[in-house]
């Protein structure tokens, strides 16, 4: 089964909000950075991946002020077969990752009532992957 | 550690956004949550509970018609002492679930952290949700 691996929150200061939920939760940063799409932090508690993140474009069509949970994101053993499945379950495809990336989002779709996620096959960094069966029906596909 | 184990959305029709997240990606449905706050559908991919609820106050200030990521939820060992701890840390206290009709496998305090930015925290999982690892509920007992 796909498993939810991300969840981003559009912020404001990321630096103190991360600051917060390192001290709070002891979450522990594995990436920063600066992207065309935002500057921000990614945690991680050793599964899910918390972005909080300073956004540069308004991906969610709720202005440049909007502060607070922002787009959520789905691990999937591949991401090809999962944009066709979604686009035909009325998804509306907005942005591909272009550069290669890996640990990141891979393809972002709008689901139902606008609502953003992501979609990747490579584990968000610092992230658990897949079950090991899925892991083996991936290995298999590929 | 604390785990991220909640994630809530808010729409209009919880019913048909629930259809779409069970077809694309096989989440089993869970719960059928009806409380003084929301009503909705319990969602899970075996680690997480995602609720697609239908909000009945405006509790992030963004009014009654947002729609979109609401709050998550982190499940600690003590939450009481998360309390204390998050108080210490400027986080404002917003409501418990004890004070009107406890639901069990829901959030028990919801707090807003920085930016006023709303989470749960509880000591019990989630409805579907996968609970703390073992050994580290058994070293806190």
């Amino acid at each position: 089964m796909p498993k939810l691996r991300h969840i981003a929150i559009a912020a404001k200061d990321p630096d103190k909000m991360a600051e917060f939920y390192m001290k709070a939760f002891g979450f522990k940063e594995v990436r920063r950075g600066d992207s065309p799409l935002a500057y921000g932090y990614h945690l991680t508690d050793g599964t899910i991946d918390l972005a909080i993140l300073r956004f540069k474009t308004d991906q969610i069509g709720k202005g440049m002020d909007y502060t607070g949970l922002h787009h959520f994101g789905v691990l999937v053993a591949d991401v090809d077969a999962f944009a066709k499945k979604l686009e035909g379950l009325g998804a509306r495809h907005y942005l591909d990752e272009s550069e290669g990336r890996v640990g990141g989002f891979e393809v972002k779709f709008h689901g139902p009532e606008g609502v953003l996620f992501d979609v990747s096959e490579h584990p968000w960094t610092g992230t658990a992957g897949l079950d090991e069966d899925e892991a083996a029906v991936r290995e298999a596909a590929e | 550690m604390p785990k991220l184990r909640h994630i809530a959305i808010a729409a209009e029709d919880p019913e048909a956004m629930a259809e779409f997240y069970k077809k694309a990606f096989d989440f089993q449905e869970v719960g059928r949550p009806n409380g003084f706050l929301a009503d909705g559908v319990f969602l899970s991919d075996g680690t997480l509970n995602m609720a697609i609820l239908k909000f009945k106050t405006d509790q992030l200030g963004k009014g009654m018609d947002y729609r979109g990521l609401h709050h998550f939820g982190v499940l600690v060992e003590d939450v009481e002492e998360f309390t204390k701890k998050l108080d210490e840390l400027g986080a404002e206290h917003y409501i418990d679930n004890s004070q009107h009709e406890p639901q069990p496998g829901n959030f028990e305090k919801k707090f807003y952290g920085p930016e006023r930015v709303l989470f749960d925290i509880a000591e019990h999982a989630w409805l579907g949700a996968e609970p703390l690892p073992a050994e580290m509920k058994e070293a806190a007992e």
